[in-house]
């Protein structure tokens, strides 16, 4: 009797344990159904961060390339009046035998040398009709300083406004006058002082130096010469021929020496 | 430990990007000479990688220090240093004397050739370090751990994870 209600107890217990058994299963299988949720959610959610970062990375690159491109590309390139179609001045009798040009920068200490060197021969030179000289400023230091930029933009302006003969004497006055590359630069009053001072009218010459009038067309300067292969101020050209001269004598002998 | 060594290869390749790029940023005439003194590319791309060149920098090296897209980043940055190493090389051989416009500038300089040695060591340098975070991108503090964290690693799931755990152990049990 007893081995039976043990038996009968012994059956409930396994039609119970059955149950549990059932709603065990179903807890774990609903559990691993949400976790594989979660786990695909949490995926759906990475892979969005991942796309996000790569567009946002990309939005970066792209936006900065066309901001950096963009930039300084609506300044009008107009060439001041009396420069040569290669943005420079020419000196000189254009039928001279001898064709100098010169590629500097009224920043570059070499190039203040240079002039200081050959400056008075070579006028010389140009006044006897021996030989022209083209000179063509660059704003290539320009990460150094902007007085680079803004010193060729003055001398744009004062060719524009004063004619040939003002602007090369107001070219000489910025070689005679070159700050050190580590400063302190000259300012934009400076600049229009010396331009008066080489024959320019100040009302004539101040709101183009102050607003950078010439801007576009001393970087189309930069990238013209660039594009011509030249990397470093002074570069010459003597009748075609670059100067390859390792030190400043040698540039001044090819300049100035026997050849004239 | 190695995880730390990571972190300094992200930082150290990382900052140098950011400076290179923020230097050149504000001189987009400048990096484009730069660029052309090398005198290996054809006129037609000069200009654009001159433009791009600085920004891409600056990204590479917010994504390294920052710590995202570490891996993919340092794909690319790889690949700028063996061009680099390429380009400087070249110039080298060719016997030109120029700045490696590597912080800027660029253009022809006086004596470069002394200078070529220690920028392709420079740069192979951190060619070195960004190879070994194409091979091990995961460092400490990443913004990309807390964004994708494993899903070993402690993380909301870990909880679920047990839970699912617990209910299999019960099956078995019953089985």
């Amino acid at each position: 009797m007893a081995q039976k209600k043990t038996s009968h107890r012994t059956a409930e217990e396994k039609a119970a344990t059955q149950a549990k058994r059932d709603a065990r299963r179903a807890r774990t299988e609903r559990a691993r159904a949400e976790a594989e949720e979660r786990r695909k959610a949490q995926k759906r959610k990475e892979q969005l961060t991942r796309y996000g970062l790569i567009a946002g990375v990309l939005a970066l690159v792209v936006g900065g390339y066309f901001l950096i491109t963009s930039l300084g590309s609506d300044k009008p390139d107009t060439a001041p009046a009396g420069a040569s179609g290669n943005y420079g001045l020419v000196v000189g009798d254009a039928d001279a035998p001898k064709e100098i040009v010169v590629y500097e920068d009224f920043l570059c200490p070499f190039c203040g040398q240079l002039e200081q060197t050959v400056g008075d021969q070579l006028d010389a030179a140009v006044e006897a009709g021996e030989v022209n000289v083209e000179y063509r400023p660059l704003p290539f230091l320009e990460r150094i300083s902007d007085y680079s930029p803004e010193s060729a933009n003055a001398f744009a302006v004062v060719l524009d406004e004063s004619g040939p003969e003002v602007a090369k004497a107001f070219h000489d006055l910025l070689f005679d006058n070159q700050p050190s590359e580590d400063g302190p630069f000259p300012d934009e009053d400076q600049l229009v002082e010396w331009a008066v001072e080489a024959g320019a009218t100040e009302a004539d010459v101040r709101p183009g130096i102050e607003d950078m009038a010439f801007e576009g067309w001393v970087e189309a300067a930069g990238e013209a010469a660039s594009k011509e292969g030249i990397n470093s101020t002074p570069s010459v050209f003597v009748d075609g021929q670059k100067v390859e001269g390792e030190t400043l004598a040698d540039i001044a002998a090819a300049m100035v020496g026997s050849g004239s | 430990m190695k995880d730390w060594f990571g972190l300094v290869a992200r930082l150290v390749t990382g900052g140098v990007w950011i400076v290179a790029g923020a230097l050149k940023l504000p001189y987009p005439a400048d990096s484009v000479r730069a660029v052309r003194a090398y005198d290996l590319l054809p006129e037609a791309v000069v200009p654009a990688v001159g433009h791009l060149l600085p920004v891409v920098e600056v990204v590479i090296g917010l994504c390294l220090v920052l710590g995202v897209m570490v891996r993919g980043m340092s794909v690319v940055s790889a690949l700028l240093f063996v061009a680099f190493i390429i380009g400087i090389s070249s110039a080298w051989a060719r016997g030109l004397s120029i700045d490696c416009g590597c912080f800027g500038g660029g253009g022809e300089i006086p004596d470069a050739a002394a200078k070529y040695p220690g920028e392709i060591a420079r740069d192979v340098g951190l060619l070195a370090l960004s190879l070994w975070l194409v091979v091990r991108p995961r460092s400490r503090l990443a913004l990309e751990t807390v964004l994708f964290p494993r899903t070993t690693d402690t993380d909301p799931t870990t909880e679920d994870e047990g839970s699912l755990d617990g209910a299999e152990e019960d099956l078995a049990q019953d089985r």
